[in-house]
C-alpha cells in the first residue's frame, strides 16, 4: 500500500493535471469566443487571423507547442536580447494548454453559434439591437446547452493531455505513479493513476450531463 | 406627411434582379396588404425598408426623412448611421417564423430590446410589457418559455415585441401562413385591433378575405414590380391587369 510520502506525492501530482486542464478550459472558453467571433466575422483581418491561429495549433502536436512555449521562447529570447530568461513550467503549461485549447473551443463554439437559426439574428436586428448586442444577449446565450456536451469532451481530453507536461519538468498524476512504479518494480501504481483518472473523468461526465439538462429547461 | 416612401426602389441578389423599380407610398394610419406570387419580392421589399437587405438603387424615406439612397450598390450619399437606425427602430416587423428567442420568457422576449436598446428603466419596460401582452390576450403566459405556447400565441407575443419598441409602422410578412386553420383567426384579430387603434401597416399576406376587410389599399405585385394597385374592392373583386385575375383565380 501507499505510504504517507507517496499518497501526498500523488494528491499533488493529481493537483497539478486537474489545474492545468481547469485554467486550459477556462481561458479556452473566453478566448474561444473571441477567436469564433473572428472566423465568422466579416473583416477580413479578424477572419484571417483567427484562421491561422486555428490551423497552427490544430495542426502541430501538443507537445511540440509546450517545447516551443517551454524551451524555444528563450532561446529566441536570448539570441535577440542577450540576456537569459526561463519559464516556470508551470506557467508554459498553462499558457500552451490554454492557446491549444482556445482553437479547438473556437471551432466548437463557431459551429455552435452557426447553428443558431438566422432569425433570430434578423430578428434581433429587426427590433434595433446591434450586432454586439444581438450576439452576447441573444445568439451566444442560446449556444450555451450545445456547448456544454463538447466542452466536457474538450475538458476529458485536456485532463489526459496534461501528461505531456512530465517533458517539461513536472510532475503530474501519470509521472508520479511512474516515477513510483520504477522506483519499487511494482505495476500497482498504474492501476492507482488509471482509477483517479477514471474517477475525475466520470465526475466531469456527470457534472456537464447535469448542467446539460439544466440549461435546457426553455427547449420544452 | 408619407410615413414610408419608396422611390423607384431596386434590389439584386448577384444577376437575379428581385425588384425592378418599386415606387410606394403610404400615409399616416393607412393600412396597406401586398399580395403576389411566391418569389414576386414581397418580402425582399419590407427587408429593404428596414435594411435588413440594402436596396441595389433608388431611395426610401420614413417619415419624410432619407433612410437610404443608391445607385449600382453603392452609396450616394453618407446618411449617418444613427439616424438610420432611430428610423428603422420606427419599423416594427412582425415575421412569418415568429423568431421569438427561445430561451427568454415570453415577459423578457418583449422586454428585452426596450431594456437593451433603449436602455429605459427594467419596472417601466415590464409595465408596459404587461399592458401589450393583455392587448394580445397573453398576460397569464408571461413567465412562460415560447417552446410552450401554440404557434397562434408566439405569433402574438411576436407582435407585442415589435410593439414594445413603440414603432410608427408595423410590417407583417405573411404572419399567419405557418399557422394551423384554427390558430390563423386570433392572429388576424390582434392586428384587426391595431388597424382600429391607427396603426399604420404594411402586411403581406395571403389572406384575402382579411385583407378586403382590413386594408385601405391592396397592391398586386407580380415579378418585381407593382402591377396593380388600388381600393380592396378594385384590386380583389374587379381587378384590372390579366396577372392579377390569374393569381386571384389560383388562391381563391
Ligand atoms: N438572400 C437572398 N439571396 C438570393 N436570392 C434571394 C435572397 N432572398 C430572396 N431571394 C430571391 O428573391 C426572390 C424574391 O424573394 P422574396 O422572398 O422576396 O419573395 P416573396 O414574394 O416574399 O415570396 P414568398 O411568397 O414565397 O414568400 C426569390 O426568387 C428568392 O429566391
Ligand atoms: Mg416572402
Amino acid at each position: 500500500m501507499l505510504n504517507e510520502i507517496q499518497l501526498w506525492a500523488i494528491v499533488n501530482g493529481t493537483i497539478v493535471t486537474l489545474e492545468i486542464a481547469i485554467v486550459a478550459i477556462i481561458f479556452g472558453a473566453i478566448f474561444g469566443v473571441v477567436v469564433a467571433l473572428g472566423r465568422l466575422s466579416k473583416s477580413k483581418v479578424a477572419n484571417t487571423l483567427s484562421w491561422f491561429y486555428i490551423w497552427f495549433f490544430r495542426g502541430t502536436p501538443m507537445l511540440l507547442q509546450l517545447f516551443i512555449i517551454y524551451y524555444a521562447i528563450p532561446i529566441i529570447y536570448l539570441d535577440a536580447t542577450g540576456s537569459t530568461f526561463t519559464v516556470n513550467p508551470m506557467i508554459a503549461a498553462f499558457v500552451a494548454f490554454s492557446l491549444n485549447a482556445t482553437a479547438y473551443l473556437a471551432e466548437i463554439i463557431r459551429a455552435a453559434i452557426e447553428s443558431i437559426d438566422g432569425g433570430q439574428m434578423e430578428a434581433s436586428k429587426a427590433l434595433g439591437m446591434s450586432y454586439r448586442q444581438a450576439m452576447t444577449k441573444i445568439i451566444i446565450p442560446q449556444t450555451y446547452k450545445r456547448l456544454v456536451a463538447p466542452m466536457g469532451n474538450e475538458l476529458i481530453m485536456l485532463l489526459k493531455d496534461t501528461s505531456l507536461v512530465s517533458t517539461i519538468a513536472l510532475f503530474d498524476l501519470l509521472r508520479t505513479t511512474k516515477t513510483m512504479a520504477s522506483a519499487t518494480g511494482s505495476w500497482i501504481y498504474y492501476i492507482y493513476a488509471a482509477a483517479i483518472y477514471l474517477f475525475l473523468t466520470t465526475i466531469i461526465q456527470v457534472v456537464f450531463d447535469k448542467m446539460e439538462k439544466k440549461l435546457g429547461i426553455y427547449e420544452r | 406627411m408619407s410615413m414610408v416612401k419608396l422611390v423607384n426602389i431596386r434590389k439584386s441578389f448577384g444577376d437575379l434582379e428581385v425588384l425592378k423599380g418599386v415606387n410606394l407610398e403610404v400615409s399616416q394610419g393607412e393600412v396597406v396588404c401586398i399580395i403576389g406570387a411566391s418569389g414576386s419580392g414581397k418580402s425582399t421589399l419590407l427587408r429593404c425598408l428596414n435594411q435588413l437587405e440594402r436596396i441595389s438603387d433608388g431611395e426610401i424615406y420614413i417619415e419624410d426623412v432619407l433612410s437610404d439612397k443608391r445607385a449600382n450598390n453603392k452609396d450616394l450619399m453618407k446618411i449617418d448611421p444613427v439616424t438610420v437606425q432611430s428610423l428603422c427602430a420606427d419599423l416594427g416587423m412582425v415575421f412569418q417564423s415568429f423568431n421569438l428567442f427561445p430561451h427568454l420568457t415570453v415577459i423578457d422576449n418583449v422586454t428585452i430590446a426596450p431594456l437593451i436598446v433603449k436602455k429605459i428603466d427594467k419596472k417601466i419596460a415590464e409595465t408596459r410589457a404587461l399592458d401589450l401582452l393583455s392587448m394580445v390576450g397573453l398576460s397569464e403566459k408571461k413567465d412562460e418559455y415560447p417552446s410552450r405556447l401554440s404557434g397562434g400565441q408566439q405569433q402574438r407575443v411576436a407582435i407585442a415585441r415589435a410593439l414594445a419598441m413603440d414603432p410608427k409602422i408595423m410590417m407583417f410578412d405573411e404572419p399567419t401562413s405557418a399557422l394551423d386553420p384554427e390558430l390563423v383567426g386570433e392572429v388576424l384579430a390582434t392586428m384587426r385591433q391595431l388597424a382600429e387603434k391607427g396603426m399604420t401597416m404594411l402586411i403581406v399576406t395571403h389572406e384575402i378575405g382579411f385583407a378586403r376587410e382590413v386594408a385601405d389599399r391592396v397592391i398586386f405585385m407580380d415579378a418585381g414590380v407593382i402591377c396593380e394597385e388600388g381600393s380592396p374592392e378594385e384590386v380583389l373583386l374587379n381587378p384590372k391587369e390579366e396577372r392579377t385575375k390569374s393569381f386571384l383565380n389560383k388562391i381563391l
